[in-house]
């Protein structure tokens, strides 16, 4: 089967889930409760295969690579689901497998891919940090294994079986996995703009076993890089999916809100932004598919690309969701509309994994311009 | 009740007379609120402005105003935001009273100015409707006169306050023959008479500041009609432009600017140049807009009519507000998607609320985009 072939499956698999195991009024009642999502509707997601899609297949998933899951969280961003697909089956999944912990990843990859596991990634401390070796907390080597202390922020989802945290130690960054219940860890949690929860950890002096690191020292801050990274290109498959549907959304409600009779859709005015809003999408859709094309080719690339993408999605999903409520006017600033559920996606996703800023500032560093001759 | 003469003061003493005031009474955990309050969490507050003699700043003084001239008035709404003054429930202050005081006859400004100055009446604005927004002329909610009493059906849309108000002064279509605006009377009705539903509706914040209004077979006094039938249109558009003013005053902004410095500093953005660039972009786009502010003001306070130019300030100090929130969201990177008052090392600084309440100053007061053809239209004298 070509690639396409089987990326149309896959979304024609998420539009079955769509039509038959989620709906707004879903996404609606699980707002600002406590974890956020439903575990039973995570099963289902994982009969489907999506929570295996990256993970190997001699690890009980799919095998397959990231346009396939491009594809997948495109279309199920669509649907507004809090499950957290992306953190758990793609960062945190990542993250294990560019770990050197192999039989680490023979006991958890098929629990992720079975959805039996729900793993966070713990990596981030400050607000506008995604440098992966840039952290506080320490691992002190002790008895067979290490103690870890610090904080973490931002880890997704809350309400994890476990956190894959990163820490300092002596040769460099490692990656362990602490259980949600470990003795010395606090977890608790910040409300994000859609409801749905991110985790904020202290641990204190909180000891791992050999057995659970993910990454040693050697290891650690690649894996999480690569893993962060791809993470991030798919978030912006994500708000791909979110501003392409607002975006419909939107120009439906153009079509059919009358004003001053005629549909507010014949004002020039308002045709023009949205054919702004449309070009922003489309060129959303130009580096995503950019991205894939090139790094099959050139892996090394992947942290420009991510850069790239993030930018460019960011900036993009952020401008629809805006704009989309202004199209609306005063419906479009009530909560029952459904518009203003996609600006708070988007505004989640966007602030996500470093935002556009943050994006922008990396991108230049590593692809500086040129000196003018 | 302190009845002074005002006039006789001069303006920087004026400032600083009501910049003490503010900075002593108005209760510190109300300043700068995220989002519009309730007359609940406002009524201390108002009632000890009225104690004050200040509960109506635009008022003449023989209704208990303060009898402010042009310059004053701006004085004094700048003050109030530069402090951070919470507003109430202020529709019957700012929009029926100066209406009625131009308008009315003298029984029903006896009847009306007292209670609503007092505070025992709120008022709710009763103009848009579900398919009458930015088309506000198209209104249907109907009223006939049976009597001495007009009978009123028809739906309200996104009232603000209206679970507060005891009161509602109302757009309605008395002639349905007549052309759109001609066809238009201003009306008065109590909010607890038989055949009124209030529907409250939640907002972006997901805070119920407005709601929907049903009047199925409402019965008003025919001496609640303000002016003569068929005028309620022009009435109320002769008050647009002072609306237009206080609307585009820069310090709304210049708060917002406070505020991403402080998220940029704690971010250690003030040490990057690309952003300081932006920074100081919007600085200026704050002054300039304060200067083109001080344009509108000069007229104001010469005690001029402002022309339909006016509406420039409306669209600048609204879209420069709406990119300061947007860029301090950025500022803040992964905390932009935090909901509430997000920890920044120890300093709880919300983020989220002031992006939320800059969307729809684009909306209300007639949508920027009306704006622009306004400004195109009767500024530019564009064909169309
Ligand atoms: C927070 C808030 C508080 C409010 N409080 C009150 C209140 O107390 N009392 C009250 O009566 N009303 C109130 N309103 C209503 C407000 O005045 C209307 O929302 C506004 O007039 C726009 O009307 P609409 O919502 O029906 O949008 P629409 O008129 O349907 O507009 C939808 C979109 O079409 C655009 N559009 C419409 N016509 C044109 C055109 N000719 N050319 C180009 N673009 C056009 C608009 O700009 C907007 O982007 C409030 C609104 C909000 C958001």
């Amino acid at each position: 089967m070509s690639q396409e072939d089987t990326n149309q499956m896959l979304r024609d698999a998420v539009g079955g889930f769509a039509a038959r195991d989620t709906s707004i009024a879903r996404v609606r009642a699980l707002r600002e409760t406590d974890p956020g999502f439903d575990r039973a509707v995570w099963k289902k997601i994982a009969d489907a295969g999506w929570t295996g899609i990256l993970v190997p297949e001699k690890f009980g998933g799919a095998g397959l690579s990231l346009p396939e899951m491009a594809a997948v969280l495109e279309e199920f961003a669509k649907t507004l689901s809090p499950e957290p697909l992306n953190a758990v089956s793609s960062l945190a999944a990542l993250t294990l497998s560019g770990g050197d912990n192999e039989a680490l990843q023979a006991r958890l990859l098929p629990q992720i891919a079975a959805g039996d596991l729900i793993a966070a990634v713990a990596w981030q401390e400050s607000e506008s940090g995604i440098d992966p070796a840039a952290i506080e907390t320490t691992a002190k080597e002790a008895a067979g294994g290490y103690a870890l202390s610090g904080s973490k922020r931002f880890a997704v989802p809350f309400g994890a079986d476990a956190y894959l945290v990163s820490a300092k130690g002596q040769g460099g960054v490692i990656v362990a996995c602490v259980d949600k219940s470990a003795k010395g860890l606090t977890v608790d949690s910040e409300l994000r703009a859609d409801g749905t929860r991110v985790a904020r950890l202290k641990l204190d002096n909180v000891q791992v076993a050999k057995a659970d690191i993910v990454a040693s020292a050697g290891a650690g801050a690649r894996a999480l890089g690569q893993a962060i990274d791809q993470t991030t290109i798919l978030a912006g498959a994500e708000l791909l999916g979110v501003m392409s549907r607002a975006l419909e959304i939107t120009l439906d409600y153009m079509r059919t809100r009358v004003q001053f009779d005629r549909p507010i859709g014949s004002f020039q005015a308002l045709q023009h932004r949205a054919v702004d809003l449309f070009i922003q999408k489309e060129l959303s859709f130009s580096v995503l598919r950019d991205a894939h094309i090139h790094l099959a080719q050139d892996a090394d690339a992947l942290a420009l690309w991510a850069s790239r993408v993030k930018s460019r999605c960011s900036e993009a999903g952020m401008r629809i969701g805006r704009e989309s409520i202004q199209i609306h006017g005063g419906i479009g600033f009530t909560d029952e509309c459904d518009i203003g559920l996609y600006l708070k996606r988007a505004m989640v996703l966007s602030a996500w994994l470093g935002n556009g800023a943050v994006h922008r500032r990396r991108y230049a560093a590593l692809a500086p311009a040129l000196e003018a001759a | 009740m302190q009845t002074r003469d005002w006039d006789q003061m001069d303006d920087e003493a004026f400032r600083l007379e009501v910049r003490k005031f503010f900075q002593q009474q108005f209760p510190e955990h109300l300043r700068y609120p995220p989002h519009h309050l309730s007359w609940a969490q406002t009524k201390d507050w108002y009632k000890k402005l009225y104690a004050q003699g200040w509960a109506a700043p635009a008022w003449p003084k023989e209704w208990g105003g303060m009898g402010l001239n042009g310059s004053k008035m701006l004085i004094f709404i700048e003050e109030q935001e530069r402090h951070g003054v919470a507003r109430t429930p202020d529709m019957g202050i700012i929009l029926l009273g100066p209406l009625l005081i131009r308008f009315g006859n003298e029984e029903q400004k006896k009847e009306i100015l007292p209670s609503t100055l007092s505070g025992d009446f709120i008022w709710c604005q009763g103009y848009s409707e579900p398919n009458a927004g930015s088309d506000l002329a198209g209104l249907k909610t109907e009223a006939v006169l049976d009597g001495d009493e007009y009978v009123i059906n028809g739906s309200k849309i996104w009232t603000s306050y209206a679970m507060d108000a005891t009161h509602m002064f109302i757009l309605v279509r008395t002639d349905k023959a007549a052309k759109k605006q001609e066809g238009i009377s201003f009306l008065m009705l109590r909010m607890d008479t038989p055949g009124i539903t209030v529907r409250p509706i939640k907002n972006l914040l997901g805070v119920e500041v407005f709601a929907q209004v049903f009047l199925d077979n409402v019965r008003t006094p025919a001496r609640w009609l303000v002016g003569k039938p068929n005028q309620g249109w022009t009435m109320a558009k002769a008050l647009l432009g002072f609306e237009r003013i206080s609307i585009g005053s820069p310090k709304l902004a210049q708060a917002g600017l406070e505020k991403l410095e402080q998220v940029a500093r704690q971010q250690g953005l003030m040490k990057d140049p690309a952003f300081v660039d932006r920074y100081n972009q919007l600085r200026l786009d704050v002054a300039d807009l304060g200067s083109t502010y001080g344009r509108f003001a000069e007229i104001v306070k010469r005690g001029g009519t402002l022309g339909p130019d006016v509406s420039m300030l409306k669209i600048l100090a609204t879209e420069t507000y709406q990119r300061l929130t947007e860029l301090t969201l950025e500022a803040a990177g992964d905390a932009g998607g935090l909901a509430g008052k997000v920890d920044f090392n120890g300093m709880p600084i919300d983020i989220l609320s002031p992006f939320y309440m800059a969307r729809p100053s684009t909306i209300y007061g007639g949508s920027n985009e009306i704006q622009r053809n306004i400004l195109s239209k009767n500024v530019l004298n564009l064909p169309g």
